[in-house]
């Protein structure tokens, strides 16, 4: 990791404790994980101490169709909310660098909200700006004259419920993360492509987006990682059939978090560690032929 | 293996009771304590009557109000405490049940039926009662610890852990001072605040959720928390062949909170006929033993406790020896609630 | 915290109006924020001058802003004011009369900066080890508290993620992705699962003490969990991330010849770090500050959890209203205004004195 560092020359020494401190806070991050999938073939339902080596967790675990349910919720949420808090995140921070808006730091206040919230605040708010949505429907599907469609129409609690409101807690993540690639950022790079006779679309596509990618993808991760691991708002906001992960596994922790929670952890870490080893790989040998 | 079993024995009742007519499938919305309901019990009763079941969980009464009186929820069934009962009761928030569809009534322990919550079972049935009591690392602690006052003495400052529960904490103070625990007045909340000024302080953590996590793990060594937990603390004790521990669970001489978990169907419910089809089917037996079996709280089953092992029944801290002093909760009004959240607050934020 | 919003919402390209276009595109978030963030705020809003019933009466009271705020005295307060402003005096005279070579305006300049600095140390030293007796009203305690933690919390992310973020940030390419991917994956574990990985850890039969014990650095298991060590711990390793990421957007766009430039000029790697990178690395390291202090103010479950629940957190306080045992939604609702209303002051406060035409256009 030391060696692949772009610093510059006679700086050895800093390199060296960089990388070294590095591989500390890593080492910090990961002792945890690595505990958790140790413990995952724990020989005991407590799971408070080593008891001794078994694989029934993981023969338990692909019975229990609750948690892989959950498992699966949980990652379309956390795609879903990813895909909206990216394109809402960067095109809105782009546009608040780019253009003057009158009310403009209104706008800033706002979006700062939903972090500054507590998030039982938030969740119960939603919850009850869904429900008076919905009466306030009723109310009207009364009214006989109304189209059928709209007769039809109603708001439960299910995905569409918490992907709103994980969206409205996530994408203020992706903004400030743009929003500080921006500053500094030369004005005239869009205008010139502009200039050669690129489109604003083009230019926003071609020129902006290469130049914001480091900080989208950096959001796009805060906001999949956020989204995974909420319990509150999902609480409030989900439906029976959208129960996420993280609330399945806190209905547990009465009757002890026994070692498939661990075990289903274990199988998603290595799985996307799997993916993405894999992907780099067909990055680095589509390199190499290319470079043929 | 328990489960395996009885998934087992319970498939082999849902082939001899006649499957209900498949003609729409119907849907039960069960609101329930934190995987109270084991997922074999909810798997085998969607099978045997052909209707989908959905859970939501929560992990306190109050949660469970919350999230009602916010909207938009439309549940069947839900899992209410006793004081909480007495409270929907009165503003009308509760369906009332008709026993004649739940034959398997007769089933509970009588001292389990016709409570002061809801004396004739209009509202409610007993799902499983519970205590909330001491349990004591002997390992640690030789003295032999009886009251509450034992458990809060200096010399085991910072080694104490006890449930999150503002009106458990004020209860156990009432009762070290000789008032009901359902007494509670301005004058005796002052009273129950003087004493827990000296406890609080002692208190390693406050944790209603697993305190026996850090009473095996060594962290505490003494603490008051709910009888399931300890009771699992017991068993844990029989099953650890690799270290010795040593445990005991005892339900204070002045008293304790006996808490009464029930079913009950909130008012808007779409599926009553399902919701007390579910609570006849949970009171069968063998369904009640499977739920012992994850959750060791005292079962008001008086037909399942008859299936129960011999070790299981010895569980004193499932089931209480003797004639201990255990009263339920009262509803207490929304001022008192907050009064005694406004004492456990301050105490707290020294 | 102030100089990070204000230079937060100082961002600003070319100043160009909107056309049609520009409000076009604009319109999707600023309808979401409407609809999902302005809407739910204003319902609580109305909710917090109600009065609690089940679960709100609707008759207008003051009461639950009252409590909010009950019980402050301001006297102990400016005591705390009038010491920090004893000690700066000393310490900016001393300076004054360190080096009477420098000019004038280089001795104000030097006193402005070092008098806003130690003010602002002391100061927060002192409050924070009387806590109880400067903040006489609860509440109002518990909310100064709770940014006690979340400063601190960010405090340390910055001091343990910065270095982190820079070696990332300047990795080669075949690197950078899988680090950052690395930084995030421990992350996508439940958050209860990474937690009782750690008491595992750190409990008194735990692997901590096993090894401690073996090594002989210990005889008796030592009590670290349910400790404030701990919380910090917890909170470190939960917000990291979150200061890494942005940190690491700033220092990858970097120009290298400029950090060149400082080191042929002969500078030292210290001095190199503070007059070329950190400004430049800035932003980043605001928008970090930002994504970490801000909700880790309202965060409650890690201290709850790692640090035994013993002291309560502004967090909470409010959920103990909105669905625990106090079940007073107004109440809760007026903490959760009261929180956000802070917020916003400090964010509107420090954006004004960057002047106006910068940020409203």
């Amino acid at each position: 990791m030391t060696r692949s560092l772009r610093l510059p020359s006679g700086l050895k020494l800093m390199n060296l404790l960089l990388g070294s401190w590095t591989g500390v806070v890593f080492a910090f991050l990961y002792i945890p994980i690595l505990l958790l999938i140790v413990f995952s073939f724990n020989d005991s339902q407590l799971n408070l101490r080593w008891e001794g080596f078994t694989l029934d967790w993981y023969r338990a675990l692909a019975e229990d169709t609750v948690l892989i349910d959950a498992l699966k919720n949980t990652l379309i949420i956390a795609a879903i909310t990813t895909a909206i808090s990216v394109v809402i995140g960067t095109v809105g921070a782009w546009l608040l660098y780019r253009y003057t808006y009158p009310w403009r730091k209104l706008v800033n206040t706002l979006i700062f909200i939903p972090m500054a919230i507590p998030e039982i605040i938030m969740g119960i708010s939603l919850l009850i700006l869904f429900s008076m949505t919905m009466s306030l429907l009723e109310s009207w599907q009364a009214l006989e004259w109304m189209p059928q469609w709209y007769q039809e129409l109603t708001i439960q609690r299910g995905f569409t419920t918490v992907i709103i409101a994980h969206v409205t807690f996530c994408f203020p993540f992706v903004l400030v993360a743009v929003q500080a690639r921006l500053v500094g950022a030369d004005a005239s790079l869009e205008e010139a492509a502009m200039d050669l006779g690129a489109t604003p679309l083009k230019a926003f596509w071609f020129v902006m987006v290469p130049y914001m990618l480091p900080a989208i993808i950096s959001g796009a991760l805060m906001a999949f990682t956020l989204s995974m691991d909420e319990i509150i708002i999902s609480w409030f906001t989900a439906g029976p059939d959208s129960q996420t992960l993280p609330l399945k596994i806190f209905a547990r922790v009465k009757k002890g978090l026994d070692p498939s929670l661990n075990a289903i952890s274990t199988v998603f870490i290595l799985a996307t560690a799997g993916l993405v080893v894999l992907s780099e790989w067909i990055k680095r040998s589509s390199r190499e032929v290319s470079k043929r | 293996m328990n489960r395996r079993q009885f998934i087992l024995t319970a498939s082999a009742a849902a082939l001899a009771t006649p499957a209900f007519a498949a003609a729409k499938k119907e849907t039960l919305n069960i609101f329930c304590w934190s995987e109270y309901i084991p997922q074999s019990v909810i798997d085998q009763f969607a099978k045997a009557n052909n209707v989908k079941v959905n859970v939501e969980n929560y992990a306190s009464n109050e949660e469970m109000m919350a999230k009602l009186q916010a909207g938009s929820s439309k549940y069947d069934l839900i899992q209410p405490s006793e004081y909480i009962i007495e409270e929907m009761v009165k503003d009308g928030k509760l369906e009332t049940i008709d026993l004649a569809n739940i034959p398997n009534f007769k089933n509970l322990d009588p001292k389990f039926t016709k409570m002061p919550h809801d004396p004739e079972n209009k509202y409610s049935v007993t799902w499983m009662a519970g205590n909330v009591g001491i349990c004591v690392n002997k390992a640690k602690v030789k003295d032999p610890i009886k009251t509450y006052a034992d458990v809060f003495q200096d010399k085991f400052k910072k080694r104490i852990v006890v449930l999150d529960d503002n009106r458990e904490m004020v209860s156990w103070a009432l009762a070290s001072l000789g008032i009901g625990i359902n007494d509670i007045t301005k004058e005796n909340l002052e009273k129950a605040k003087g004493v827990l000024a000296k406890w609080l302080p002692l208190v390693k953590l406050y944790d209603s959720d697993s305190p026996k996590t850090a009473l095996l793990n060594g962290d505490c060594d003494l603490g008051i928390i709910w009888n399931g937990e300890g009771a699992k603390i017991l068993q844990e004790m029989k099953k650890s062949k690799k270290r010795k521990l040593d445990f005991e669970y005892v339900l204070p001489t002045e008293g304790a909170h006996m808490f009464i978990d029930s079913l009950a169907v909130p008012k808007g419910a779409k599926n009553k006929a399902v919701a007390e089809k579910f609570i006849n089917y949970i009171l069968e037996p063998k369904v009640s033993v499977a739920v012992y079996d994850e959750f060791p709280y005292t079962l008001a089953n008086a037909e399942g406790c008859k299936l129960l092992k011999p070790d299981q029944l010895a569980n004193n801290a499932s089931f209480p020896v003797g004639d201990p002093k255990l009263d339920t909760f009262k509803m207490i009004s929304p001022d008192m609630a907050g009064a005694i959240d406004k004492v456990v607050t301050d105490l707290k934020n020294k | 915290m102030q100089a990070a919003i204000s230079t937060a919402a100082q961002v600003k390209g070319p100043q160009r109006r909107p056309g049609w276009t520009g409000w076009l595109l604009m319109a999707p978030m600023l309808l979401w924020l409407l609809a999902f963030v302005v809407v739910p705020t204003a319902i609580l809003f109305v909710y917090s001058f109600c009065e609690r019933g089940t679960p709100v009466e609707w008759k207008f009271t003051w009461e639950n802003y009252a409590r909010v705020f009950g019980g402050t005295e301001l006297w102990p307060l400016l005591k705390c004011v009038l010491e920090a402003a004893g000690v700066t005096a000393v310490a900016v005279l001393v300076d004054w009369f360190r080096s009477p070579s420098r000019m004038r305006e280089e001795r104000a300049e030097s006193a402005k900066r070092v008098g806003t600095a130690i003010f602002v140390t002391v100061l927060l030293w002192i409050v924070w080890t009387d806590l109880s007796n400067v903040f006489t009203g609860t509440y109002v305690r518990i909310f100064v508290r709770s940014l006690y933690y979340a400063g601190f919390t960010t405090l340390a992310c910055a001091a343990v993620g910065y270095p982190v973020a820079y070696c990332i940030g300047k990795a080669s390419d075949r690197w950078r992705n899988l680090l950052l991917m690395l930084v995030m994956i421990p992350f996508w574990t439940s958050f209860l699962i990474r937690t009782y990985a750690w008491i595992t850890i750190l409990n008194e039969n735990g692997l901590m003490n096993a090894f401690l014990q073996s090594a002989r650095i210990t005889q008796e298991p030592i009590s670290m969990l349910y400790t404030p060590g701990a919380v910090v711990l917890g909170l470190v390793y939960s917000y990291l991330p979150f200061m890494i990421l942005p940190i690491y957007g700033s220092v990858e766009k970097l120009d290298n010849s400029l950090v060149e430039a400082a080191f042929d000029l002969g500078a030292s790697p210290v001095r190199a770090w503070q007059t070329v990178i950190l400004p430049l690395t800035q932003p980043g390291i605001i928008a970090g500050v930002l994504l970490v202090f801000i909700p880790a103010i309202g965060m409650f479950a890690i201290t709850d959890l790692m640090g035994g629940k013993t002291v309560p957190m502004i967090g909470n306080v409010i959920q103990n209203q909105i669905s625990g045992q106090a079940r007073d939604w107004p109440f809760g609702a007026a903490l959760g205004m009261t929180l956000l209303a802070m917020f916003a002051a400090a964010f509107w406060f420090t954006t004004r004195k960057q002047g106006d035409d910068a940020v409203m256009g």
